[in-house]
């Protein structure tokens, strides 16, 4: 079933991924795959090893076992920067704008990263905050602006790059209800403009099930659960999971 | 068409300006008495170096402590390309191709310049693995090897004793030049892409890497860049005072160039223009102090020491209330308002 989908070119896979930090087991046999063009929601409990599976498959985390493919290549080992180049690109939970730069430069840093040249780079910057909203933006310093922004700006950044796989470490995470709407139209958009697999961490459930073609539930380093929205909502290992025992 | 006019002004007008101001100061001061006139020139070769250690700093965001190496072996390379061999007999030991060769003082500031860049390269390599203070640390290290190297290969450098015999070509014309072309330089790297991906990384690692950016290499390149830059500077240094001795490449320099970078702001090629005028007049300034002047019968003089307290002093009080320099960081703006809509 994996080996078909990737043939078929676009799929970003973990393994039976294992990571240890020190002793403590952060995930421990983890698999899951992203197709192109489908929104997979990731979501579990805090401490799940959400965040650890996304360095994963960037290639901030070597695995101490299993292994990352992308469109059927084994590209466990490589480095971010190489990932972000074959179109594996990510936002973080900590924004991590370029703060001294303006708007535009960090979006514009984006096409650059992945060998653009200033002048494509210019005109995708510019297309790129069209997109987004932030045109007016474009000048003022990324340190400087409020809180939403900020988070647009990371993932105009991340678009810049066109990525084939999207990955949104809780994009939604301070924002209010206008901008959670907001954010649910960009990430269709991205979908449909770029033909781009997203991976959704989100603990905003509303985002989550209203987004989502499949959800994958981690609990405690591993996957537990993987389905539709509806089915996900049914299950009681993922109830579990949640709220523990005794409300099952 | 005025549109595109004024977007090409507002590209080229944070370089453009500063070199005005270089021009219209090496016009006034070429009108001064000599020792004024050498009091550029060797302001100016500062510069140079100060220009070329920013390239490296200002984009990538680390310290280096060891640039001025770059500048000894620029300064040494030049000397060997270019000192008679009748006199490289006398007072060196090299093989007999090297006291032959005797070449023209620019293709061997070239020469010189790019053997800057290859040991910039060699160190670089292991030192671009390292951020924040151990690559400040390895940087430092680097300079004492160099100089403690050039102190002691007699054969090649002469060692303790000064090296003499250089042909004396760099007067405030020549250096005004090569400082132009440094900014000139400086500015289209800053505005390429390689160097706009090194500014990212200096913002946040994480996010360079994130985003395709190899930052180890970007860094690389800044670093043997500059390298050619402040090997430059060496080269002209040497070709100025004409005489060479290792002490004259050690921490000292290290110690002004780094001052002239963060007075003015490290972040910006202006800071970079900003802090050497400053610092440069200043010094100077407090040299004249210190030698004193007569009053009548009556000589004042301040204590010996006044400048390196007095520049040390104004380096503490703008890392105490202006951290990002004079300039804080920014490059000089076109002043003209854009039009609304």
């Amino acid at each position: 079933m994996q080996s078909v989908r990737a043939a078929d070119g676009g799929t970003l896979e973990a393994r039976d991924v294992h990571v240890r930090f020190e002793g403590v087991r952060a995930i421990s046999g983890a698999s899951l795959h992203l197709g192109q063009n489908e929104i997979l929601g990731l979501i579990g409990p805090n401490g799940a090893g959400k965040t650890t599976l996304v360095n994963v498959l960037t290639g901030f985390q070597r695995p101490d076992k299993g292994s990352v493919w992308l469109s059927g290549r084994n590209v466990t080992g490589r480095t971010p920067f190489q990932l972000a180049r074959d179109g594996v690109a990510r936002t973080f939970q900590g924004v991590r704008l370029f703060g001294g730069l303006s708007v535009f430069q960090n979006v514009e840093a984006g096409a650059l990263g992945v060998g653009l040249g200033r002048h494509r780079a210019r005109e995708r910057a510019d297309e790129v905050l069209q997109w987004l909203n932030l045109a007016s933006q474009a000048m003022a310093r990324a340190d400087a602006l409020p809180f939403g922004e900020e988070r647009r700006v990371g993932i105009a950044r991340a678009l810049a790059m066109r990525p084939r796989f999207l990955l949104l470490d809780e994009p939604a995470a301070g924002l209010n209800e206008h901008e959670c709407d907001e954010l649910r139209d960009v990430i269709r958009d991205i979908r449909r403009r770029l033909d781009c697999g997203v991976l959704l961490i989100e603990h905003n459930m509303a985002v989550i099930m209203g987004l989502c073609d499949r959800i994958h539930v981690l609990d405690q380093g591993r996957s537990i659960a993987e389905g539709a929205p509806s089915d996900i909502r049914a299950n009681s290992d993922v109830k579990k999971a949640y709220l523990g025992e005794d409300f099952v | 068409m005025i549109g595109r006019m004024e977007k090409a002004a507002r590209l080229i007008w944070p370089v453009l300006s500063l070199a005005l101001v270089l021009v219209v100061l090496a016009a006034l001061l070429s009108l001064g008495p000599m020792p004024l006139q050498r009091t550029a020139t060797e302001a100016f070769i500062r510069l140079i170096v100060v220009i070329g250690i920013y390239i490296f700093i200002g984009n990538s965001g680390i310290l280096s402590f060891g640039h001025v190496s770059f500048m000894a072996i620029g300064a040494y390379g030049s000397a060997l390309l270019t000192i008679p061999p009748t006199m490289k007999k006398i007072v060196l030991d090299l093989p007999p191709f090297m006291t032959a060769l005797q070449l023209p003082t620019i293709p061997a500031a070239v020469i010189a310049a790019t053997l800057s860049s290859i040991f910039a390269f060699l160190i670089g390599v292991p030192l671009m693995r390292l951020s924040g203070i151990s690559a400040a640390m390895g940087t430092f290290a680097s300079l004492a090897i160099v100089y403690v190297v050039i102190s002691n290969w007699k054969e090649v450098t002469g060692g303790a004793s000064a090296l003499i015999g250089l042909p004396v070509y760099a007067d405030i014309w020549v250096t005004l030049i090569y400082a132009l072309l440094a900014l000139g330089l400086a500015y289209a790297y800053q505005e390429s892409r390689y160097g706009r991906r090194l500014r990212a990384s200096r913002e946040n690692e994480v996010a360079a890497l994130a985003t395709g950016i190899n930052v180890r290499r970007e860094r690389l390149i800044a670093f043997v860049f500059s390298a050619f830059i402040v090997g430059f500077g060496g080269v002209l240094h040497a070709h100025f005072i004409g005489v060479l001795s290792s002490s004259s490449f050690y921490l000292d320099v290290t110690f002004i160039t780094l001052a002239m970078l963060v007075i003015g702001g490290m972040n910006s090629l202006a800071g970079a223009v900003t802090g050497t005028i400053v610092v440069s007049v200043l010094g100077e300034l407090l040299r004249l102090i210190e030698a004193g002047f007569d009053i009548g019968t009556v000589h004042l003089a301040a204590p010996r020491g006044l400048r390196e307290v007095g520049l040390s002093f104004l380096m503490l009080m703008i890392l105490l209330f202006r951290p990002q320099g004079l300039t804080s960081g920014r490059e000089f703006a076109w002043p003209i308002a854009p039009r609304a809509g």
